[in-house]
């Protein structure tokens, strides 16, 4: 099958590759797979607790060349993107940008679930200071 | 043997006419007046190609027979002088007779096909991996990127070649609980004693544990394929199927 140029650039140069430790402050990690195929996709963000905007993003992804451009793309736009905004990426958005085929979408999809889960993960330890200060305190 | 039949209740459609004589060929795949090879589309499933129930467990022996037979009857070689129609039919049949084969025999492939044709169009929700497995998968993934990164001394192959073998023994154990499960199913297909309702509600539950399983296999897969390719063997000795 024929990758896009774009697949190939993330594929050949991916962005973010890596991983914060989990426990660190303001670290969100999403981890998910895809049952299909047996990838397995791990992405992380790291937002400043005071503002709630993303300034870093990792991912490691054990998959085919779509999965691991998805999910570079994925760690590139989340960079800069608030918490909402960030919440508000589509898989459709990773298809047209890295023009993938029908038979890869499934591989958007998982990005999009690693962003949620990644979300959900920082909202439910890091969401609102206070709310996590008033939790460790009780 | 003689040709399997279709099963009773399947209606007549334009199908069931000879493309040939029109005559009513009523699911035999030669015509009873012009003896004209017929399409494969008067099968409905795999199932039915080798008029077999659609369970879980199969006679293997049987639908070995039943392959073979399809297979000298179908054969292209049979077809060189006949007329182009028939040619290109038991080419298709052919193809399909093979493919059906292939899927049925194999227990898991067996399984993922009776889930799709259960399922249809209304496809069930994607099952969610448990979370430690997927960590699990995420750490020797991550051990394995290490181990590539240095030359392969003997004290890592070893490692490598005992975490395969456990995965291994795991994936095995996870196709002995999908052989469970699919007696469970068969046993339910059989059946009539529960309400209609019960029925449902376990059918669905068989089906999402057979995804499941296949899920978790799926898996454990990828990450034996992969630490295959790192011992540098041809991993396709490590993905095949056991066959029954």
């Amino acid at each position: 099958m024929a990758y896009s140029d774009k697949v190939i650039d993330h594929y050949n140069n991916p962005r973010n590759v890596g991983s914060f430790p989990k426990e660190a402050p303001g670290v969100g990690t999403g981890l998910v797979g895809a049952p299909e195929c047996g990838d397995v996709m791990k992405l992380q963000i790291k937002v400043n607790v005071d503002t709630g905007v993303i300034e870093d993003a990792r991912f490691k992804t054990f998959g085919c060349g779509s999965a691991i451009a998805s999910s570079s793309l994925a760690t590139e736009w989340l960079k800069g993107k608030s918490v909402d905004e960030a919440a508000k990426i589509k898989n459709t958005d990773i298809v047209n940008e890295l023009k993938l085929p029908p038979v890869k979408i499934h591989c958007s999809v998982l990005a999009e679930d690693a962003i949620k889960a990644a979300l959900a993960d920082y909202r439910g330890k890091w969401g609102k200071k206070e709310a996590a200060a008033g939790a460790a305190a009780s | 043997m003689t040709e399997a039949k279709r099963g009773e209740g399947v209606t007549r459609s334009a199908r069931d006419l000879c493309w040939n004589c029109q005559s009513e060929v009523g699911g035999e795949y030669f015509c009873p007046q012009c003896v004209k090879v017929q399409p494969a589309s008067v099968w409905s499933d795999y199932f039915d190609v080798f008029g077999l129930p659609r369970k879980l467990g199969l006679d293997l022996e049987e639908l070995q027979r039943r392959f073979y037979d399809w297979s000298r009857k179908f054969h292209p070689d049979l077809f060189q002088r006949a007329t182009p129609e028939e040619q290109a039919i038991s080419l298709e049949n052919s193809a399909l007779v093979n493919t059906a084969y292939r899927t049925l025999r194999d227990p898991i492939a067996r399984v993922e096909y009776l889930i799709g044709l259960e399922e249809g169009a209304v496809k069930g929700i994607p099952p969610k991996a448990p979370l430690d497995l997927l960590e699990e998968m995420l750490l020797v993934q991550e051990a394995l990127e290490g181990a590539k990164a240095s030359a392969l001394d003997a004290q890592t192959q070893k490692r490598l070649t005992d975490e395969r073998a456990r995965l291994a023994e795991r994936r095995r154990a996870e196709e002995e609980r999908l052989l469970d499960v699919s007696r469970e199913w068969d046993a339910l297909v059989e059946g009539s004693s529960a309400a209609s309702r019960d029925r449902d509600d376990l059918r669905r539950k068989l089906l999402d544990r057979m995804k499941g399983i296949l899920a978790v296999r799926a898996y454990l897969t990828t990450v034996i394929n992969d630490l295959s390719d790192a011992l540098g063997e041809d991993s396709q000795t490590h993905v095949s199927h056991r066959r029954h």
